[in-house]
């Protein structure tokens, strides 16, 4: 333990190996982006309900620029925000705490993978800075219209000036910061299995350190079709190769395999770790043992090898095979039950539990219902190829993904938030505000997107800057009202964040000390200090049993560490 | 307030029971996930012993009501499957007698239409293109061989519950039946470009006499 000292500042922040550290900046850094995507949908969601001109804190929105603000918004809420916080952040601050050693096995390329995560930000938002603009093909990038600008279609165009485009900065970061994961994932699952500590069996690892590997080793599994489908277009682009371009033997949906292939995995890669927090925080707060621990990792593991084979269920419509779409239908409706496994499973653990209503745990009772109710369910209505038909494209389905994304990654990103500050602060989070922050973030989230489905049922398809061209269909009174309730509802969401944002600093400095083990954990990161001391333990723990003996009936009190015997 | 648009074919009508069909499967799931969530909330402080809380859920016998939870939404998801597929194949595995065909053809901005002309085939001399406008026959099949020139567009017909992307390349023929007369939209559902959102056709479908001399006119011009 002797070579762990403490750093100064600089040394800290800027060439640190601490995994705590290179969470922290991860962490930073994903709500420095976040701050961007949110500002982006407030100004297209303004548009839509009270029109392009005079937006407060913007000016005027042309069409070009919605397109734009779209498709950024997307990419950084799944790429700079979900992705670095679900992964990076939860994988990188709780393995090694919580499987009981000092860091990560790697703890350099831990380093030089916060650092490429950090370029791929400032490539992406470089891209507005560009001669083109930002891109605005929609954040799934199909060709040709991603392409159509340059390369072989544009003979005034030169590789230099295909390269500065926003297209090609879009590509690059999206691939850098691909690379900073792969780099973050190869870390957490060698730390997994080679650095646990003494007697921390497989079965029993925490379930979150389970799922951010499921995830991880999910994500490698399928990006890899991606970057190569990515190395064409980037090349379609730059060079004026003809991979996607049907004039010259390409195929624009080959494009839309190679995405998809990534794209829904991509989509059980945030979910995971998200769940596997929520499922900590369920058994934690209802003083109960987790209910099927191994059967729940079973179901995932099942999942996960089912979301790489559904992937067309975004094609329905595109021009494949219509057979083949009944495979990838069943395919899709099938995935529920694994689904429903893990979700019975921990509405077992809060069966008769003596539930705690702490903050965290509302979060994590809240991602549990929005999920399912509207997010799971309404994957069944999109899962069928029959109804996706009418549903593709229109606002149905972005109210299902935001009801499936927004709980996975901030429903349950805070939950997991609140629930671990205490560790990685040493402070406690102030209650009051916690509770303004969760009523105002989970009411409004609602009444953005449930105008939002209704509107896709009317017929409202996505992407458009303006929706006068539709008079008679989508401009009645009703439809502009509910376009009305979801911004207003939007602005007052993005408000109540300042709740948090304040709440977050003030309990930095003057919150109240936390004990080692404020919420009465099984976990071992509750068996250090608050917060950790740099090399975490002094002595390493010995671990003696599963993580979740709460009300264990040999024992007096309602739980029992895990290093207890 | 209507949950979707009128309807304006068989096939239309079909579809929006199916949303109902699925509404009301997730319908009864949500009732009894609902009560599992919030009865545990409600009775929070009651009293139990520890032998009553310590369920680790460790056989298949202790786990057997997720297990009846899963077979039923299992029942659910196959009832689901069972009443969309028959739709499924009639609508995109068939392909009907066409009564009358059209070529639409997606471009950034607009909608070309290509009428066969007096001699009613398509492909020849005589075919004539309009823009934006199409007119088809009611309680007619209409083939579509839908296409596009630049970018991937997507025809939507909102009231026909009809849509297919348009693919440059490519020629995709779909069939429409529609049951009812009237002026109706045709949007574009997939990214185009800046113009994507005035990318808006009107379809008229028009009782068989009429559609003739529309024809009729369309053709003299």
């Amino acid at each position: 333990m002797g070579t762990h000292k403490k750093h100064g500042f600089w040394h800290r922040y800027f060439f640190s190996l601490d995994h705590k550290d290179i969470g922290f900046q991860y962490l930073l850094t994903a709500m420095f982006m976040a701050a961007f995507g949110g500002f982006f949908v407030y100004v297209f969601r303004y548009n839509l309900a009270f029109g392009p001109s005079d937006i407060p804190l913007y000016g005027d929105l042309a069409a070009k620029q919605y397109n734009q603000l779209v498709t950024n918004h997307g990419a950084i809420m799944i790429f700079w925000v979900g992705m670095p916080i679900l992964l990076a952040v939860i994988g990188n601050y709780l393995i090694p705490i919580m499987i009981g050693t000092d860091d990560m096995a790697f703890p350099t390329l831990n380093k030089i993978s916060y650092w490429i995560f950090l370029l791929s930000c400032i490539v992406l938002l470089s891209g507005f800075l560009m001669p083109t603009g930002a891109f605005g093909g929609g954040w799934t990038m199909y060709p040709p219209l991603s392409v159509s600008d340059f390369g072989y279609n544009n003979p005034n165009t030169t590789f230099w000036s295909n390269f500065f485009t926003g297209n090609t900065f879009f590509l690059l970061a999206v691939a850098l910061e691909f690379i900073s994961m792969l780099m973050g994932g190869i870390n957490f699952v060698v730390t997994t299995l080679n650095k646990r500590a003494k007697g921390m069996s497989l079965m029993r690892l925490p379930l979150v350190v389970w799922m951010v590997n499921i995830a991880n080793l999910l994500f490698m599994f399928s990006v890899g079709p991606l970057i190569a489908g990515a190395f064409m277009l980037l090349m379609d682009i730059l060079v004026g190769t003809g991979f996607f371009d049907a004039y010259r033997g390409g195929d624009p949906i080959l494009w839309q395999h190679l995405f998809w292939f990534f794209g829904h995995p991509e989509v059980y890669v945030l979910l995971l770790p998200s769940i596997g927090a929520v499922g900590e925080i369920i058994s934690t707060f209802s003083r109960k043992p987790l209910f099927g621990y191994k059967m729940v990792i079973l179901m995932v593991i099942i999942a996960a090898i089912l979301s790489l084979v559904v992937w067309a269920h975004h094609q329905f419509v595109s021009g494949i095979d219509p057979g083949a779409a009944n495979i990838f239908s069943l395919l899709t409706i099938i995935i529920s039950i694994p689904f429903a496994g893990m979700v019975l499973s921990y509405l077992g653990t809060l069966w008769k539990g003596n539930i705690r209503l702490e903050i965290p745990m509302l979060w994590a009772l809240g991602m549990l219902a929005t999920f399912t109710f509207f997010g799971g369910f309404t994957g069944l209505h999109l899962g069928s190829n029959v109804f996706d038909i009418y549903a593709h494209d229109t606002y149905f389905v972005i109210a299902h993904f935001h009801y499936t994304l927004f709980p996975t990654v901030f429903l349950g990103g805070f939950a997991a938030f609140y629930y671990w500050y205490p560790k990685f602060s040493g402070r406690m989070m102030n209650k009051t505000l916690g509770l303004i922050h969760f009523w105002g973030t989970f009411i409004f989230f609602n009444t953005i997107f449930i105008p939002l489905f209704w509107l896709g049922l009317q017929g409202q398809h996505r992407r458009i800057y303006n929706y006068s061209a539709w008079n008679d269909l989508l401009m009645q009174p009703e439809h502009i009202m509910a376009r009305q309730i979801a911004t207003v509802s939007l602005i007052f969401l993005l408000l109540f964040q300042f709740v948090f944002l304040f709440n977050f600093f003030y309990s930095l400095k003057k919150g109240k000390k936390a004990s080692k083990n404020p919420w009465e954990a099984n976990t071992l990161e509750w068996q250090t200090d608050s917060p950790p001391p740099h090399g975490n333990f002094d002595p390493y723990p010995v671990v003696q049993r599963w993580p979740y003996d709460y009300n264990h009936p040999e024992k007096e009190l309602d739980y029992c560490p895990q290093t207890e015997s | 307030m209507n949950i979707f648009p009128e309807s304006i074919s068989q096939i239309g009508s079909e579809m929006d029971k199916l949303f109902w069909i699925i509404t009301a499967v997730v319908g009864i799931a949500t009732v009894i996930t609902l009560f599992l969530f919030i009865y545990p909330i409600v009775t929070r402080k009651r009293n139990k012993t520890k032998e009553e809380m310590y369920m680790v859920g460790n056989s298949h016998n202790k786990r057997k009501w997720v297990y009846i939870g899963m077979m039923l939404l299992f029942l659910g998801d196959m009832y689901i499957l069972l009443k969309e597929h028959p739709i499924w194949e009639s609508v995109e595995q068939t392909l009907p007698e066409p009564d009358f065909k059209i070529v639409i053809i997606g471009k950034q901005w607009m909608w070309n239409i290509i009428y066969p002309g007096p001699d009613g085939k398509l492909y020849t001399d005589d075919d004539v293109m309009a823009y934006n406008e199409l007119h088809v026959p009611v309680n007619k099949v209409v083939h579509m061989d839908i296409k596009a020139l630049d970018v991937v567009h997507s025809v939507f017909l909102p009231q026909a519950r009809f849509k297919q992307d348009a693919l440059p390349g490519r020629t995709i023929t779909r069939w429409i039946k529609l049951n009812k007369t009237g002026e109706y939209d045709i949007s574009c559902a997939e990214i185009c470009g800046t113009g994507h959102s005035i990318m808006r056709g009107t379809m008229y479908v028009e009782d068989f006499n009429t559609w003739e001399k529309t024809m009729a006119d369309i053709y003299k011009k």
